[in-house]
């Protein structure tokens, strides 16, 4: 654990976090969603936790984009908030 | 709707802030979750099990009955996916008929 | 008090991070907006769990010298120092949620779509007056 790593990766994942859901189109979403997963798995390996960052990379960064693009790709990519 | 939300919000956090003045220090090695059986864990697990990752060895060996359910829950949710994706599919085709 | 904020502070950011999520589940109107605001929730409530597990000083939960022939592992059964790793039981309980998390996902994306097909629209408002009108 090393604290000025720990605090520029939080306010990456916060700055993720707020852009994820300001942002008006769908797709960019998802994909922000996705940079945001892998700043959460970076955030998980500097404390230590090395089994849980790979299984949110490859799981949540990789399965949960791919989930989120289909459906974005099935429905419409606009929203208005 | 916003306003209402974002006091909520705004009452929620405060409430949580105020529940964790009491919680350890981050990165405190004596905390009550790092004390309590995880010592037991990490010590035993390379003669119980002569695996390293200690990790692995708590999920598959110590508690495999959780990771079994873990498996049933996942499971059932691909279960779901099918059934609900299945089900449009099948409702659009009789309405063509 | 400085050193109370700097052993407190990562809870408050994580306290931020999952009400940047309750705000978009409860706000947003949009269907896939609410499954993203979900997910950013799960992962503060999964990294607030992982952050129990830090020891200050201490590495991976991978045991050291653990290959050095079977009598060093006999040998080495009671000479784990607890305090050089970290704490490996939220790592475990955590990796299940992850997976959970995903499921979870899966199913109201599919849910979505399913509402989609039905009414058109992915937006919660219209999505009710369309039900109100019948």
């Amino acid at each position: 654990m090393i604290l000025p790593l720990d605090l520029i990766l939080l306010l990456f994942v916060f700055i993720c976090a707020i852009a994820a859901i300001t942002v008006r189109d769908l797709l960019s979403a998802v994909v922000i969603l996705g940079a945001y997963s892998f700043f959460m798995c970076l955030l998980w390996t500097q404390m230590a936790a090395v089994d849980v960052a790979f299984t949110e990379a490859s799981v949540s960064a990789g399965i949960g984009t791919v989930l989120m693009i289909g459906a974005v790709s099935k429905t419409k990519r606009r929203s208005k908030d | 709707m916003k306003i209402l939300s974002l006091i909520t919000v705004v009452f929620v956090g405060a409430a949580l802030i105020y529940g964790t003045l009491d919680m350890p220090k981050w990165g405190d090695p004596h905390s009550p979750a790092s004390t309590h059986v995880s010592p037991y864990y990490l010590r035993h697990s390379l003669h119980d099990a002569a695996t390293p990752n200690v990790v692995t060895t708590v999920l598959a060996d110590y508690r495999g009955y959780d990771t079994l359910g873990e498996t049933a829950v996942v499971f059932t949710a691909g279960m779901a996916c099918i059934l609900l994706l299945r089900a449009g599919r099948k409702r659009r085709g009789k309405g063509h008929v | 008090m400085f050193e109370f904020i700097v052993s407190h502070y990562n809870y408050w950011m994580y306290i931020a991070l999952m009400m940047v999520g309750f705000y978009a589940m409860m706000a947003k109107r949009n269907l896939v907006k609410k499954i993203i605001g979900m997910n950013i929730f799960q992962s503060a409530i999964i990294l607030f769990y992982i952050s129990t597990s830090v020891k200050r000083g201490a590495t991976v939960p991978i045991l050291e010298h653990a290959h050095e022939g079977h009598g060093a592992v006999a040998h080495a059964a009671h000479a784990v120092d607890v305090m050089q790793y970290a704490n490996p039981l939220p790592h475990v309980l955590m990796l299940t949620a992850i997976v959970v998390m995903v499921a979870t996902l899966g199913v109201a994306l599919a849910v979505a779509i399913m509402i989609y097909k039905r009414y058109h629209t992915l937006e919660e408002d219209e999505i009710m007056m369309s039900i109100r009108r019948g």
